[in-house]
């Protein structure tokens, strides 16, 4: 007779969660996502002359209006996948990004997420590497290479390599041959108070050595803008913050590349 | 159950409520008790004279925020023991974090009934407070670092966490008036500051997304 109540405490026991810290590491759940959906990504898209992705971004906190950002994405027409331009995490706490990939896994195409300057904060960028990966990664979608880059300088004080130009350089020594064309996606653009601003034109002239560079894409600024920052042609497309209840939706074909800014 | 088994049923309930919905009759007019063990049989003794500043009891804490466990000591007050101030010293190892931290934690705790069954058993059904913890590590700030460019670049600290807690305790009555007078195990509920400002903000988030569980022993010494 006793077992039934000591069954269902412990059942409840198990149930909750324990915390040894709310910046403590022991992620729970799915790790390194970007890399098993790069490989989605790039199975699904290949040798494909049109792709359609979306972008969205600073989700942090805002957990209702990421949940109706997947819902209306999951009703998006021939969406390839989608790129989060950072700020999964307010304060950088493991329980944020966890809550952010639960609901971004329900995602019927594949994603991938970007470094936000939030996202680095206290014990955050560990947490950002064991659950999505590295902040500089590349992939290819159809003939399009996708360069993301982590570019939130100031947190990290000159301690790293912020942007990393040595990961552009070997970017650009091994440009797949399969890919034509490059867009480049970061959380912050030059310029803002994040960007290591002393090598802002030298990180443009950089990614500009990238074959046909279509655009590039960021957040951050927490409203959609499209600049033409350094006055050479080269777009700069801000995406709303998820409170906003927006997202971008991207065209690119053997034209060229279309964008329409979707509300949900 | 026919209906006439439901009705006094009903009835019986009824007698049981309203017996503890009135007011008690005072010692003076209800029978002398056997025994003069009263349900609560907590009692604030307290230190003499020098002995004041000595905690009353230790402590040990497994998770809740204050690292994978912790140790402290604290003094309980009031005349039934209803207060107690602990400090704690927890400790995050490395292989959960991405250095060894130490985080210190100070605790209030209200604790206001105790229930006594068996001879030597208590219940407190409800142990409620607050604590705050600080943890070591430049990660982490409690004034933002003069690199950012305006004073409340981030709103929030990072170091200095409140957390809120809920939780049940059952103590042992120890019979010898030795150093260890009780021992009590309990466990707690805890929701931080930063989670429930998340919680607040969101429909999809709820209480049980947010409630971390944590267990612990409690040692109580001399009084």
């Amino acid at each position: 007779m006793m077992k039934r109540p000591l069954f269902l405490l412990f059942a409840a026991v198990t149930a909750c969660k324990v915390e040894y810290h709310p910046y403590d590491t022991r992620v729970h759940g799915e790790r390194n996502i970007n890399e098993k959906n790069i490989a989605r990504i790039e199975a699904a898209t290949e040798g494909k002359q049109t792709i359609r992705f979306a972008v969205i971004s600073d989700t942090q906190q805002w957990y209702d209006e990421t949940e109706k950002a997947v819902e209306a994405l999951n009703d998006c027409d021939g969406l390839d996948f989608v790129i989060h331009t950072g700020d999964l995490a307010d304060f950088g706490m493991r329980s944020e990004f966890e809550r952010q990939r639960d609901i971004l896994n329900k995602l019927h195409v594949p994603y991938v997420t970007i470094l936000g300057n939030h996202d680095c904060l206290a014990t955050g960028e560990t947490i950002f590497r064991m659950i999505f990966g590295s902040p500089d990664y590349a992939f290819t979608a159809g003939e399009v290479r996708f360069i993301c880059l982590n570019t939130n300088a100031l947190e990290f004080d000159h301690s790293e390599s912020v942007p990393n130009f040595h990961f552009i350089e070997q970017e650009l020594a091994n440009f797949p041959p399969n890919a034509k064309k490059t867009i480049v996606a970061m959380h912050a653009k030059p310029f803002s108070e994040q960007f290591d601003n002393n090598v802002a034109k030298v990180f443009q002239y950089a990614i500009r050595q990238f074959p046909d560079l279509q655009c590039c894409l960021n957040g951050h600024g927490h409203k959609f803008t499209i600049d033409d920052l350094f006055e050479d042609g080269v777009l700069y497309y801000q995406c709303d913050n998820i409170e906003k209840r927006t997202y971008l939706l991207f065209t690119v074909d053997e034209k060229g590349y279309a964008y329409e800014c979707i509300a949900f | 159950m026919n209906a006439s088994h439901f009705r006094q049923a009903i009835a019986f309930m009824l007698c049981l409520c309203m017996q503890t919905a009135l007011p008690q009759p005072s010692a003076d007019n209800w029978p002398a008790p056997e025994t003069k063990q009263t349900l609560d049989r907590r009692v604030h003794q307290g230190y003499e004279s020098w002995e004041r500043p000595l905690p009353t009891h230790v402590k040990a804490q497994y998770a809740g925020g204050m690292g994978f466990l912790s140790f402290g000591a604290g003094w309980d007050y009031g005349r039934k023991c209803r207060w107690e101030t602990d400090i704690l010293i927890g400790f995050l190892p490395k292989a959960y974090s991405n250095r060894t931290h130490t985080i210190y934690t100070l605790k209030q705790n209200y604790i206001p009934w105790s229930i006594s069954c068996c001879d030597r058993f208590a219940i407190e059904p409800l142990t409620c407070g607050v604590y705050l913890n600080l943890i070591s590590g430049e990660d982490y700030w409690v004034r933002e670092p003069d690199r950012y460019p305006d004073a409340k670049y981030y709103w929030f600290t990072s170091r200095l966490r409140t957390f809120f807690y809920i939780g049940q305790r059952f103590t042992y009555y120890l019979k010898s008036e030795t150093l260890l007078r009780n021992i009590t195990l309990f466990y707690e509920f805890s929701v931080n500051d930063l989670d429930m400002v998340s919680a607040f903000g969101n429909r999809s988030l709820g209480i049980s997304d947010i409630a971390c569980f944590s267990v612990g022993i409690k040692f109580q010494l001399f009084r």
